[in-house]
Parts: structure tokens; C-alpha cells; sequence
């Protein structure tokens, strides 16, 4: 995320026209979640609240959408850190407002943006049954324990934006399979420890 | 012919008439042949091997492969329905002297089926239906260093290839797991084993 620029700070004395603090907490969140796409209607959304125009509602969207995203990006922790990012003539009382917020919402910003990174599609769920085979075509009379794995799987998040897809892919394993899938998750869980304990 | 143990079917015609060209082997050969209808049996995908092998049998033993084809069909019958229906040694020799065979042959017989049965029965339990057999598993896991949205993150990601056999094609699943949720998968999958090891 780029560094805000002064074109924007300026954008952001808008806000000085906000009717509470509260609508400030609000559109800092609403503009940090949004994904660049859906500036420009959150922008006109907001408008009549701030009785602003819509060039400068958007200006301002663009502006405090920038600025949260790079207070994250950044990782920055510091009240300090968040105050010297804004320029020297900018509104006292406004600048330390927004810091206020920042630091209010970035532990929950960070995990939204970590929620929504990249990835292959996710487990979100898995059940499982043992069934017991008593018969079939090959043998009349058997008794072979089996398991059903069901496994919930939600693809991207980032590309079914607020409908996610989720599938479900049942599995059946032999015990050999099993015992070879144990084997194979025990040496993952064997070199987690030796790489957490490095 | 009384009630078969093998088969609530009746048997084709041809079956007696083959019962009584094997009682007219030696022991030595009728044992040989055995031996190699058993070497099938335990691995039925080697049908190229068995045809030769029938062929070196019939040259060396001077019969013709025509009869001895005829004849190893009728004898396949019992133990693949026997296969199919547990039956014991006993029950196998029973068949085979109900269809005509010769004591001392039908005695032989079972008791190579005796031998065999564990291999044969595992194999017809191995070919029993699955859905959506997991026929391998890979792994990776390393650590998400950065993104387009967080400069610098460090946590790590585990990801998981499934090959599942669907029907006759493998498809490939691929899925990501955090680390609290493959804990949980392990401890799941403990829980698993401890079950189907209860019910073996």
C-alpha cells in the first residue's frame, strides 16, 4: 500500500463536517473494508451525511480507504508511528481522533485483511463415520470397518466475495489408508514442533 | 446331484464330463494344475502369465489346450462362488465330489483351498466397492511472508493434495489448513483409527 499522499490528507478534512464521532468510527470502517471496487458507491452512500458533494465524498472515501489500509499494511502499533504519518499543518483535534480510531480497530482489521488474503480453497469443516461392510458382490459375509471423511471446502474467498462456495467432498478410507495418512500427518505435526522450537 | 454349497445354479452340462477327464490325471499332474489355477486365483490380473502357463502344461502333459481350457472353467467354478460364500475346506471338497471328482482329488483340492483362502479372501474384500477411494496424500506447509495487504504477516499455512479416485479417473483436491485446524484434523483422525481399530 503506497504511502498517503498530501492530496489526500487534505480530502480528509472533510470529516471536520461529520455530524458525530461516531459516524467518523463508522466510515473509517466501512472504507477500510470495502474492496477498491465499491469505493465509488460507498462514496455516494455517505454523501448526504456529510453534506458534501459527490467529487469530494469520493476524494474523501479514496482518502481514509488509503490511509487504513496502509496503517495495516505498515503494521504500525504506535500511536507515534500513526501521528507522523499525517502532515504538519493537519487539524489537531482530527488527527488525534483518527489515530483513536486506528488503534481502536487494527487488531481486527489485521485479521479481516489476513481472513481475506489469497489462498487455495480452505477447510472449513470435517466429519467423520465408521461403517462396518457386511456384504457385497465379491464376498456374501464380511466384517470390514471402514471410514467416511466428509470435508467442507470453501473456495477463494477473495473470488465469491460475499457468497461463498462451499463444497463438500465425502472420502472413504481403508484402516491401511488411515494408518498411512497418520503416519504422514504425525511427521507434518513432528517437523511443526522442530521449526517452532528453533 | 445333491444341493452345491457353491452355487444355488444349476451347473452346465459340461461340468461332469470335465469332472471325469481331471479323475483320469495322475496325482502328480492333477497337483501341478492345481498349482497353477491357486497362482491365478491369487493374482487374478495375471492373465497372460496363466494362458502360457496352461499351454506349457497341456504341451508337457500331452493334452490338447482345447479340453484343458473347458476343463479349468469347470473347475474355476467352485472356488470363485466359494469365495463369494465363505464356505470352508470341507464344504469345498463336498462340492467337488458331488460334481464327480475323485475323493483323493476333491481331498487335495481342499486342502489348497485351506491353504489359500486368507490371500483369496483378502483379495475379494480389496476389490469391494469404494466411494471416492483417497489413494494418496501430499503435503507443504511453510509461512506466509507477505501479502498485497499486510507488509509483513509470518503465520503458517499448511496445504494438503488429496488424489481421489472417482469412478476410473483421480481427481486432485487441494486445500489449505491453518494450524489450529490441523491439530484438530490429527486429533480427529486419532479418534478414527482407534474406532476401526475397535472393529477389527
Amino acid at each position: 500500500m503506497a504511502a498517503v499522499r498530501e492530496a489526500e490528507f487534505a480530502a480528509l478534512q472533510s470529516l471536520l463536517r461529520a455530524p458525530s464521532r461516531d459516524a467518523v468510527r463508522q466510515l473509517c470502517q466501512q472504507c477500510f473494508s470495502s474492496p477498491p471496487a465499491g469505493l465509488a458507491a460507498l462514496a455516494q452512500r455517505v454523501c448526504p451525511g456529510l453534506t458534501a458533494g459527490p467529487e469530494e465524498a469520493e476524494q474523501l472515501v479514496f482518502a481514509l480507504h488509503n490511509l487504513t489500509r496502509h496503517v495495516v499494511y505498515r503494521g504500525l502499533t504506535k500511536a507515534e508511528d500513526i501521528l507522523s504519518l499525517f502532515p504538519e499543518n493537519f487539524h489537531q483535534n482530527l488527527k488525534n481522533l483518527l489515530t483513536k480510531i486506528i488503534l481502536e480497530n487494527i487488531t481486527a482489521w489485521r485479521n479481516e485483511a489476513q481472513a481475506s488474503q489469497i489462498s487455495l480453497p480452505r477447510l472449513v469443516d470435517m466429519d467423520w463415520r465408521v461403517d462396518i461392510k457386511t456384504s457385497s458382490d465379491s464376498i456374501s459375509r464380511m466384517a470390514v470397518p471402514t471410514c467416511l471423511l466428509q470435508l467442507k471446502i470453501q473456495e477463494d474467498v477473495a473470488l465469491c466475495g460475499n457468497s461463498p462456495v462451499v463444497s463438500a467432498l465425502t472420502v472413504e478410507l481403508s484402516k491401511e489408508t488411515l494408518d498411512t495418512m497418520l503416519e504422514g500427518l504425525g511427521r507434518i505435526r513432528d517437523q511443526l514442533s522442530a521449526v517452532a522450537n528453533k | 446331484m445333491g444341493l452345491l454349497n457353491f452355487t444355488r445354479e444349476p451347473v452346465p452340462e459340461a461340468v461332469s464330463g470335465d469332472m471325469q477327464n481331471l479323475n483320469q490325471l495322475s496325482a502328480q499332474q492333477f497337483s501341478a494344475l492345481t498349482e497353477l489355477l491357486f497362482c491365478f486365483l491369487t493374482e487374478p490380473k495375471e492373465v497372460e502369465r496363466f494362458l502360457t502357463q496352461l499351454s506349457d502344461f497341456a504341451t508337457m502333459n500331452k493334452i490338447s489346450l482345447g479340453p484343458l481350457k473347458n476343463i479349468v472353467k469347470s473347475i474355476l467354478l467352485v472356488p470363485n462362488g466359494a469365495l463369494k460364500r465363505n464356505l470352508s475346506s470341507e464344504q469345498v471338497r463336498a462340492d467337488f465330489i458331488a460334481l464327480g471328482l475323485s475323493e483323493e482329488k476333491a481331498s487335495y483340492f481342499a486342502e489348497q483351498w485351506k491353504v489359500n483362502s486368507p490371500t483369496l479372501t483378502r483379495l475379494a474384500v480389496g476389490q469391494t466397492l469404494m466411494i471416492n477411494q483417497l489413494i494418496d496424500m501430499e503435503w507443504k506447509f511453510g509461512v506466509t511472508a507477505g501479502s498485497s495487504e499486510l507488509e509483513k504477516v509470518g503465520s503458517i499455512f499448511l496445504q494438503l493434495k488429496l488424489v481421489i479416485k472417482k469412478g476410473t479417473q483421480m481427481e486432485n483436491v487441494y486445500i489449505e489448513l491453518t494450524l489450529p485446524q490441523f491439530y484438530s484434523f490429527l486429533h480427529e483422525m486419532e479418534r478414527v483409527k482407534t474406532s476401526l481399530e475397535s472393529f477389527s
